[in-house]
Protein backbone atom coordinates (compact mmCIF):
# COMPACT_ATOMS: atom_id res chain seq x y z
CA UNK A 1 0.00 0.00 0.00
CA UNK A 2 1.15 3.54 -0.68
CA UNK A 3 1.42 6.35 1.77
CA UNK A 4 -1.30 6.20 4.32
CA UNK A 5 -3.92 8.76 3.57
CA UNK A 6 -5.37 10.17 6.70
CA UNK A 7 -6.99 13.25 5.40
CA UNK A 8 -9.56 14.62 7.74
CA UNK A 9 -12.63 15.21 5.59
CA UNK A 10 -14.31 17.42 8.13
CA UNK A 11 -13.19 20.26 10.33
CA UNK A 12 -11.83 19.04 13.64
CA UNK A 13 -14.57 18.52 16.16
CA UNK A 14 -14.82 20.99 18.97
CA UNK A 15 -15.45 20.15 22.58
CA UNK A 16 -18.90 21.51 21.99
CA UNK A 17 -19.57 19.03 19.18
CA UNK A 18 -18.42 16.27 21.41
CA UNK A 19 -20.75 17.28 24.14
CA UNK A 20 -23.68 17.57 21.77
CA UNK A 21 -22.89 14.14 20.40
CA UNK A 22 -22.64 12.60 23.84
CA UNK A 23 -26.01 13.93 24.89
CA UNK A 24 -27.72 13.02 21.64
CA UNK A 25 -26.32 9.53 21.30
CA UNK A 26 -25.91 8.71 24.97
CA UNK A 27 -29.57 8.24 25.60
CA UNK A 28 -29.88 5.70 22.77
CA UNK A 29 -26.93 3.53 23.71
CA UNK A 30 -28.92 1.04 25.77
CA UNK A 31 -31.46 0.61 23.01
CA UNK A 32 -28.75 0.17 20.40
CA UNK A 33 -27.01 -2.36 22.59
CA UNK A 34 -30.21 -4.37 22.95
CA UNK A 35 -30.65 -4.38 19.19
CA UNK A 36 -27.00 -5.36 18.70
CA UNK A 37 -27.44 -8.25 21.10
CA UNK A 38 -30.50 -9.44 19.29
CA UNK A 39 -28.75 -9.32 15.92
CA UNK A 40 -25.41 -10.85 16.87
CA UNK A 41 -26.75 -13.13 19.61
CA UNK A 42 -23.40 -12.80 21.29
CA UNK A 43 -22.28 -10.39 23.94
CA UNK A 44 -18.74 -9.73 22.71
CA UNK A 45 -19.86 -9.24 19.16
CA UNK A 46 -22.65 -6.98 20.34
CA UNK A 47 -20.14 -4.82 22.20
CA UNK A 48 -17.96 -4.62 19.11
CA UNK A 49 -20.92 -3.73 16.97
CA UNK A 50 -21.98 -1.04 19.39
CA UNK A 51 -18.49 0.44 19.33
CA UNK A 52 -18.36 0.37 15.55
CA UNK A 53 -21.76 2.04 15.38
CA UNK A 54 -20.71 4.66 17.87
CA UNK A 55 -17.55 5.50 15.93
CA UNK A 56 -19.30 5.62 12.59
CA UNK A 57 -21.93 7.90 14.05
CA UNK A 58 -19.22 10.18 15.39
CA UNK A 59 -17.42 10.28 12.07
CA UNK A 60 -20.57 11.24 10.22
CA UNK A 61 -22.00 13.43 12.94
CA UNK A 62 -21.29 16.54 10.85
CA UNK A 63 -23.83 15.25 8.32
CA UNK A 64 -26.55 14.78 10.90
CA UNK A 65 -29.22 17.45 10.66
CA UNK A 66 -30.27 18.69 14.08
CA UNK A 67 -33.95 18.25 14.68
CA UNK A 68 -34.24 15.14 12.50
CA UNK A 69 -34.78 11.63 13.79
CA UNK A 70 -31.66 10.71 15.79
CA UNK A 71 -32.86 7.27 16.68
CA UNK A 72 -33.60 6.25 13.10
CA UNK A 73 -30.25 7.74 12.02
CA UNK A 74 -28.43 5.64 14.63
CA UNK A 75 -30.28 2.43 13.79
CA UNK A 76 -29.47 2.95 10.16
CA UNK A 77 -25.78 3.17 11.03
CA UNK A 78 -26.12 0.12 13.25
CA UNK A 79 -27.76 -1.93 10.50
CA UNK A 80 -25.11 -0.91 7.98
CA UNK A 81 -22.29 -1.70 10.37
CA UNK A 82 -23.85 -5.05 11.03
CA UNK A 83 -24.25 -5.83 7.36
CA UNK A 84 -20.70 -4.72 6.52
CA UNK A 85 -18.88 -6.34 9.37
CA UNK A 86 -20.79 -9.15 10.89
CA UNK A 87 -22.68 -10.84 8.17
CA UNK A 88 -19.71 -11.06 5.84
CA UNK A 89 -19.97 -13.94 3.45
CA UNK A 90 -22.77 -15.87 5.04
CA UNK A 91 -25.22 -15.06 2.30
CA UNK A 92 -28.67 -16.16 3.07
CA UNK A 93 -30.46 -18.11 0.39
CA UNK A 94 -33.40 -16.44 -1.25
CA UNK A 95 -36.23 -16.33 1.17
CA UNK A 96 -38.97 -18.77 0.38
CA UNK A 97 -42.15 -19.32 2.30
CA UNK A 98 -42.33 -23.05 2.83
CA UNK A 99 -46.01 -22.87 3.40
CA UNK A 100 -47.79 -19.65 3.08
CA UNK A 101 -50.35 -19.25 5.74
CA UNK A 102 -52.84 -16.52 6.42
CA UNK A 103 -52.52 -13.66 8.86
CA UNK A 104 -54.60 -15.47 11.47
CA UNK A 105 -52.77 -18.77 11.47
CA UNK A 106 -52.26 -18.98 15.21
CA UNK A 107 -55.77 -17.84 16.01
CA UNK A 108 -57.20 -20.53 13.73
CA UNK A 109 -54.96 -23.24 15.14
CA UNK A 110 -55.90 -22.42 18.69
CA UNK A 111 -59.56 -22.49 17.88
CA UNK A 112 -59.30 -25.76 15.98
CA UNK A 113 -57.44 -27.46 18.80
CA UNK A 114 -59.50 -29.71 21.06
CA UNK A 115 -57.05 -29.20 23.90
CA UNK A 116 -57.26 -25.46 23.81
CA UNK A 117 -61.00 -25.43 23.33
CA UNK A 118 -61.33 -27.57 26.41
CA UNK A 119 -59.39 -24.94 28.33
CA UNK A 120 -62.39 -22.63 28.13
CA UNK A 121 -60.52 -19.60 26.88
CA UNK A 122 -58.28 -21.07 24.19
CA UNK A 123 -56.56 -17.82 23.25
CA UNK A 124 -55.62 -17.00 26.79
CA UNK A 125 -54.47 -20.58 27.34
CA UNK A 126 -51.98 -20.31 24.51
CA UNK A 127 -50.74 -16.79 25.02
CA UNK A 128 -50.18 -17.25 28.72
CA UNK A 129 -48.24 -20.46 28.19
CA UNK A 130 -45.76 -19.23 25.64
CA UNK A 131 -42.42 -18.67 27.28
CA UNK A 132 -39.85 -15.98 26.64
CA UNK A 133 -37.65 -18.61 25.05
CA UNK A 134 -40.43 -19.69 22.68
CA UNK A 135 -40.99 -16.20 21.38
CA UNK A 136 -37.30 -15.36 21.15
CA UNK A 137 -36.61 -18.67 19.48
CA UNK A 138 -39.37 -18.08 16.96
CA UNK A 139 -38.01 -14.64 16.19
CA UNK A 140 -34.46 -15.95 15.81
CA UNK A 141 -35.63 -18.63 13.43
CA UNK A 142 -36.89 -16.12 10.89
CA UNK A 143 -34.80 -15.47 7.80
CA UNK A 144 -32.71 -12.41 8.50
CA UNK A 145 -34.48 -10.13 6.04
CA UNK A 146 -37.77 -10.79 7.83
CA UNK A 147 -36.31 -10.79 11.30
CA UNK A 148 -34.74 -7.35 10.96
CA UNK A 149 -38.01 -5.81 9.87
CA UNK A 150 -40.00 -7.54 12.61
CA UNK A 151 -37.47 -6.43 15.23
CA UNK A 152 -37.54 -2.82 14.04
CA UNK A 153 -41.34 -2.72 13.95
CA UNK A 154 -42.46 -4.89 16.82
CA UNK A 155 -39.69 -4.45 19.33
CA UNK A 156 -38.15 -1.11 18.48
CA UNK A 157 -41.46 0.45 17.50
CA UNK A 158 -40.36 2.16 14.29
CA UNK A 159 -42.91 3.18 11.66
CA UNK A 160 -42.92 1.63 8.19
CA UNK A 161 -41.40 4.80 6.79
CA UNK A 162 -38.60 4.85 9.35
CA UNK A 163 -37.82 1.20 8.69
CA UNK A 164 -37.69 1.89 4.97
CA UNK A 165 -35.09 4.57 5.66
CA UNK A 166 -33.12 2.50 8.14
CA UNK A 167 -32.82 -0.47 5.78
CA UNK A 168 -32.81 1.54 2.53
CA UNK A 169 -35.68 -0.44 1.07
CA UNK A 170 -39.06 0.68 -0.29
CA UNK A 171 -42.04 0.88 2.08
CA UNK A 172 -43.83 -1.81 0.08
CA UNK A 173 -40.96 -4.17 0.82
CA UNK A 174 -41.08 -3.28 4.50
CA UNK A 175 -44.75 -4.19 4.58
CA UNK A 176 -44.44 -7.44 2.73
CA UNK A 177 -41.48 -8.58 4.84
CA UNK A 178 -43.12 -7.55 8.07
CA UNK A 179 -46.37 -9.26 7.28
CA UNK A 180 -44.70 -12.43 6.04
CA UNK A 181 -42.37 -12.37 9.01
CA UNK A 182 -45.32 -12.22 11.37
CA UNK A 183 -47.01 -15.08 9.56
CA UNK A 184 -43.92 -17.25 9.83
CA UNK A 185 -43.53 -16.30 13.44
CA UNK A 186 -46.99 -17.68 14.13
CA UNK A 187 -46.13 -20.97 12.44
CA UNK A 188 -43.08 -21.24 14.69
CA UNK A 189 -44.99 -20.36 17.81
CA UNK A 190 -47.54 -23.03 17.06
CA UNK A 191 -44.69 -25.47 16.55
CA UNK A 192 -43.29 -24.63 19.96
CA UNK A 193 -46.68 -24.90 21.56
CA UNK A 194 -47.07 -28.38 20.15
CA UNK A 195 -43.56 -29.54 20.92
CA UNK A 196 -43.70 -28.29 24.47
CA UNK A 197 -46.97 -30.16 24.84
CA UNK A 198 -48.94 -27.07 25.54
CA UNK A 199 -51.10 -29.06 23.14
CA UNK A 200 -51.05 -32.74 22.35
CA UNK A 201 -48.94 -33.34 19.33
CA UNK A 202 -51.42 -35.39 17.28
CA UNK A 203 -54.30 -33.96 15.31
CA UNK A 204 -53.66 -30.35 14.31
CA UNK A 205 -50.12 -30.52 13.00
CA UNK A 206 -49.68 -28.97 9.54
CA UNK A 207 -47.31 -31.79 8.68
CA UNK A 208 -49.15 -34.51 10.50
CA UNK A 209 -46.96 -37.30 9.17
CA UNK A 210 -44.00 -36.25 11.29
CA UNK A 211 -45.96 -35.78 14.45
CA UNK A 212 -46.62 -39.34 15.54
CA UNK A 213 -43.20 -40.96 15.53
CA UNK B 1 -68.35 6.00 2.38
CA UNK B 2 -68.07 2.37 1.34
CA UNK B 3 -69.13 -0.43 3.61
CA UNK B 4 -66.26 -2.80 4.22
CA UNK B 5 -66.85 -6.52 4.25
CA UNK B 6 -65.08 -8.87 6.64
CA UNK B 7 -62.49 -9.96 4.12
CA UNK B 8 -61.42 -6.39 3.45
CA UNK B 9 -61.25 -5.68 7.16
CA UNK B 10 -59.19 -8.76 7.97
CA UNK B 11 -56.71 -7.96 5.21
CA UNK B 12 -55.83 -4.75 6.95
CA UNK B 13 -55.23 -6.06 10.42
CA UNK B 14 -51.52 -5.23 10.51
CA UNK B 15 -51.70 -1.79 8.99
CA UNK B 16 -54.50 -1.02 11.43
CA UNK B 17 -52.63 -2.27 14.48
CA UNK B 18 -49.46 -0.55 13.33
CA UNK B 19 -51.32 2.72 12.96
CA UNK B 20 -50.29 2.92 9.32
CA UNK B 21 -53.50 4.17 7.77
CA UNK B 22 -55.47 7.35 7.41
CA UNK B 23 -57.89 8.38 10.09
CA UNK B 24 -60.86 7.77 7.80
CA UNK B 25 -59.75 4.21 7.11
CA UNK B 26 -59.02 3.68 10.77
CA UNK B 27 -62.48 4.81 11.86
CA UNK B 28 -64.15 2.71 9.21
CA UNK B 29 -62.37 -0.39 10.38
CA UNK B 30 -62.86 0.36 14.01
CA UNK B 31 -66.59 0.69 13.44
CA UNK B 32 -66.71 -2.68 11.70
CA UNK B 33 -64.56 -4.43 14.29
CA UNK B 34 -66.64 -3.21 17.20
CA UNK B 35 -69.81 -4.49 15.57
CA UNK B 36 -68.56 -7.75 14.10
CA UNK B 37 -67.78 -10.46 16.61
CA UNK B 38 -65.71 -12.57 14.22
CA UNK B 39 -63.42 -9.76 13.14
CA UNK B 40 -63.34 -8.32 16.64
CA UNK B 41 -62.02 -11.57 18.13
CA UNK B 42 -59.36 -11.91 15.48
CA UNK B 43 -58.22 -8.33 15.78
CA UNK B 44 -57.97 -8.62 19.54
CA UNK B 45 -55.91 -11.79 19.29
CA UNK B 46 -53.46 -10.21 16.84
CA UNK B 47 -53.15 -7.20 19.06
CA UNK B 48 -52.29 -9.36 22.03
CA UNK B 49 -49.83 -11.32 19.93
CA UNK B 50 -47.92 -8.15 19.10
CA UNK B 51 -47.92 -7.13 22.74
CA UNK B 52 -46.55 -10.56 23.64
CA UNK B 53 -43.74 -10.36 21.09
CA UNK B 54 -42.72 -6.97 22.37
CA UNK B 55 -42.85 -8.05 26.01
CA UNK B 56 -40.94 -11.29 25.53
CA UNK B 57 -38.24 -10.04 23.20
CA UNK B 58 -37.43 -6.62 24.49
CA UNK B 59 -33.92 -6.72 25.87
CA UNK B 60 -33.99 -4.46 28.87
CA UNK B 61 -30.23 -4.18 28.84
CA UNK B 62 -27.89 -1.47 29.90
CA UNK B 63 -24.55 -0.81 28.33
CA UNK B 64 -21.96 -1.76 30.95
CA UNK B 65 -20.47 1.27 32.60
CA UNK B 66 -16.91 0.38 31.57
CA UNK B 67 -17.92 0.07 27.93
CA UNK B 68 -19.71 3.37 28.00
CA UNK B 69 -16.65 5.04 29.44
CA UNK B 70 -14.46 3.45 26.81
CA UNK B 71 -16.74 4.70 24.04
CA UNK B 72 -16.76 8.25 25.26
CA UNK B 73 -13.03 8.18 25.70
CA UNK B 74 -12.69 7.25 22.02
CA UNK B 75 -14.10 10.64 21.12
CA UNK B 76 -11.19 12.40 22.69
CA UNK B 77 -8.64 10.76 20.44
Amino acid sequence: MGAAVTVQSRPPASAEDRERFEVLVGEHLDGLFGAALRMTRNRTRAEDLLQETFLRAWRSFHTFKPGTNVRAWLYRILMNAYIDGYRKSEREPEVVDQEDVDEFYLYSKVHESEDFRRAGNPEEALLSRLMDADVKGALDSLPEAFRNVVVLADIEGFSYKEIAEILSIPIGTVMSRLHRGRRQLQVKLWDYARRAHYVRSDSQSPNAAGGSR
Amino acid sequence: MSELDCEQVLEQVWTYLDGEMTEVEYLEIRAHVSECEGCGGKYEFQRRLLVLIEAKCHEGVHVPHALKQRLFRLLEE
